[in-house]
């Protein structure tokens, strides 16, 4: 089953392309199945449709042909209401037949419908000057030709046309007057050229009461995760990006994005992420509309083997990461990287990724468990150390110091020194640093331990001494 | 009635009542990673994996190093990795010299509280999928690691059961008691240094003499000026340099526990490049 929807010319405006979208959008929230013809037409296919505008009858048959009728009736007639609402004047046509129904929403004002097996009758009193050529796929240059034919050979109608011999229309007018016969019996064979409907990976929400607290968010940001993650599923997609805007009650926006570093579309490990982003940037006030927007990829494809190294899922890691940044702070967990300086302990934090560069493990991974050394570990304190030292011809030879709680304590005789290095860097900048650094080895002041490795420094800026940190 | 037919019927009837829920389990021959410490691995083959290792010791004694070398291989091998670094101490040039892989190590600074650090290795480990996860307590002071609770031990035991990741723990003194399956004890022989040199008290002058030796020459002795007041002009014992003085660090590992280590503590020596 078939409806055509014909736009009948808007007084002031007319039709144009904004038009027939809006006729699209009218179409989809009847059917899924659209095929926009032209501009003003647009065919839907409402098979089924019955069931939930009419009775349940089958159209077709002849024991349910008035229920099928009816029900039909009652669907093209929702169709006008909704058109009416939205301001249009438009010719609503059923029929079992696409291009019967084209021509009879084209032809006949209001509401028709057309019974299965009746298009001959109805559509044979049309004029061929009603015939469109577009739907046979006729070639444009013979167009023109094929109505002169027809009207040389006096015919007017779709019936005169229709009642014609086939063979003789075959030899006389080829493939293409066969098509326009059958079109003009209303017995045309074709699929529809369906619109894709618009992807929409956004949901919102309205509130009635504005929410101030996480729990009853939580819930509203589920069911519009599960509608998001379910469309992103059904679409064969994933997403890389969630944009969550909130409305708030004192007539602000408070908008927050969340990159994912892999594709996902698990509506629980969404939602964990979202309730950790908020809790870390809260809103100022009441919540009054919520609106989630994903950004859609492709799904991840990972095909993994039997001798890569076990990593973290991807999603869960997600999540631990995100309960950890709240734990300790956002700034404080990643993967740490040394920075192209000589200045000392300079480094960041970038965001922590699963790596995939195997090829640069395999190349040194035999050195690594071949070579067998090891080489010796620094601990380095931040802040460092501020320490008092007693110095003899500039050398350290007394030392102490604590850290900041004073739980651990560096103070005694200093046994060797070496140094010192000077080093310093940045003196094109207002935050310049120089430094005379020393290795020292302290004596514990507790008998039979060992002695404490430290680096020292001079800072040649405030003049003061301190541990940077220490041999391990 | 004897004593192990006694116990037998009590095993039984146990066994009727809860099933095997007081049956002694039978120890899986544990996988391992490798340290990358050659010494190490030749007796213990490297850190179990589903277990916890405990190194400890006293500062500069060269758990780091120890650590730094296994976070390496493990990082080498395309595992992934995770450290809870307590107290923020983790240099990133040494754990660079030290081939540590950083792309595969998450760093999770603790600003110094140890609940912190708890919780994130809890998450970590509950996260699962980690090769090796090092919980870094090296510069909490003994008194505060002496009073962490049992039960955060077994709970970590607990978590990484059966599981592929190893979690290795550095402390000033031993504190996770029978929860680690390896506990090793590290201490430092003393700062290494180059060719031969001694350590010369000389009227409580403190020098190095250092004895340079080569193919085929008779060794020379160099003396260089140390740390307390030189009663000689300075200009006359030559200046000594980074690479003079901090060579690296002879360790000593004593296992214990498991007890049974027949060959004595492992020795190796760290080296500074």
């Amino acid at each position: 089953m078939f409806a055509c929807i014909y736009g009948r010319s808007v007084p002031k405006c007319g039709f144009h392309d904004e038009t027939g979208a809006s006729l699209i959008d009218l179409a989809f929230t009847f059917s899924p199945l659209v095929e926009q013809t032209t501009v003003d037409t647009v065919v839907l296919d409402v098979a089924g449709q019955d069931l939930l505008f009419g009775s349940s009858g089958n159209f077709g048959e002849p024991e349910h042909k008035h229920a099928g009728i009816d029900s039909s009736r009652a669907l093209a007639n929702e169709i006008v209401r909704r058109a009416t609402q939205l301001g249009f004047k438009v010719n609503v046509s059923v029929a079992a037949n696409s291009d019967a129904a084209i021509h009879s929403a084209r032809s006949f004002k209001g509401v028709t419908v057309i019974p299965a097996g009746g298009e001959s009758l109805q559509l044979g009193n049309l004029p061929l000057k009603m015939l469109d050529y577009s739907l046979a796929a006729v070639e444009k240059e013979r167009v023109g030709e094929i109505g002169e034919t027809l009207e040389l050979w006096g015919l007017h109608t779709f019936s005169d046309f229709a009642w014609l011999p086939l063979k003789g229309i075959a030899q006389r007018l080829g493939q293409a007057g066969v098509r326009l016969q059958k079109l003009a019996q209303g017995k045309s064979e074709r699929l529809l050229v369906l619109v894709q409907p618009p992807i929409g990976f956004e949901q919102s929400l309205e509130l009635e009461h504005p929410v101030a607290e996480l729990e009853p968010l939580s819930f509203i940001l589920s069911r519009l995760l599960n509608q998001l993650c379910a469309n992103l599923h059904s679409h064969a997609l994933a997403t890389n990006e969630l944009r969550l805007r909130l409305k708030l009650e004192d007539k602000t926006d408070h908008e927050r994005a969340i990159t994912l570093p892999v594709p996902m579309r698990n509506p629980k490990t969404l939602l964990r992420l979202l309730l950790f982003e908020i809790e870390a940037q809260p809103p100022q006030a009441a919540i009054i509309s919520v609106t989630i927007a994903a950004e859609p990829v492709q799904p991840r494809v990972a095909q993994t083997g039997l001798f890569i190294p076990l990593a973290p899922e991807p999603e869960k890691l997600e999540l631990t990461l995100a309960r950890l940044a709240k734990l300790v702070g956002a700034d404080k967990v990643g993967s740490p990287e040394l920075l192209d300086t000589h200045r000392p302990d300079a480094f960041r934090v970038k965001r922590f990724i699963t790596s995939t560069g195997q090829n640069k493990s395999r190349r040194h991974r035999h050195w690594a468990i071949g070579a067998g050394q090891c080489l010796m570990g620094f601990r380095v304190f931040r802040p460092p150390w501020r320490a008092e030292v007693q110095t003899i011809h500039g050398r350290p030879v007394r030392i102490s110091a604590h850290n900041v709680n004073s739980s651990c304590l560096v103070r005694g005789e200093v046994i060797c020194a070496s140094g010192p290095w000077r080093i310093s860097g940045d003196w094109w900048r207002t935050d310049v640093w120089a430094r005379d650094e020393w290795d020292i080895a302290v004596a514990d002041s507790v008998p039979h331990q060992s002695d404490v490795l430290c680096r020292i420094y001079r800072d040649l800026q405030s003049e003061e001494w301190f541990i940077a940190g220490m041999y391990d | 009635m004897k004593p192990a037919g006694a116990k037998k019927e009590i095993e039984l009837a146990l066994a009727d009542r809860f099933g095997g829920a007081f049956q002694r389990r039978e120890e899986q021959p544990a996988e391992i990673v490798p340290t990358g410490v050659w010494e190490i691995d030749a007796r213990l083959n490297g850190f179990p994996r589903g277990a916890i290792t405990e190194i400890h010791g006293t500062a500069s004694s060269g758990r780091t190093s120890l650590l730094l070398s296994a976070l390496a291989v493990a990082t080498m091998q395309e595992e992934t990795c995770a450290l809870v670094d307590t107290s923020d101490t983790f240099d990133l040039s040494s754990a660079a010299t030290a081939r540590v892989d950083c792309d595969r190590l998450l760093w999770v600074r603790c600003s110094g509280s140890v609940e912190r650090a708890f919780k994130a290795t809890d998450l970590l480990l509950q996260s699962g999928g980690f090769g090796l996860v090092a919980l870094n307590l090296a510069d909490v002071a003994a008194k505060y690691t002496r009073r962490i609770i049992t039960s955060w031990w077994f709970r970590f035991r607990r978590a990484i059961e059966n599981t592929p990741t190893a979690l290795v723990v550095v402390t000033p003194v031993a504190c996770t008691r029978s929860c680690a399956t390896l506990v090793l004890e590290v201490k430092n022989e003393g700062p290494l240094w180059p060719n031969t040199m001694s350590f010369v008290l000389e009227n409580s002058d403190a020098r190095l003499a250092i004895k340079e030796g080569g193919e085929g020459a008779p060794p020379q002795t160099t003396r260089l000026s140390l740390v307390t007041g030189s009663t000689q002009p300075l200009n006359s014992w030559p200046a000594l340099t980074h690479s003079h003085l901090l060579q690296g660090i002879g360790v000593r590992v004593n296992r214990e526990r498991p007890v049974a280590w027949t060959a004595g503590p492992v020795r190796f020596r760290t080296r500074l490049h």
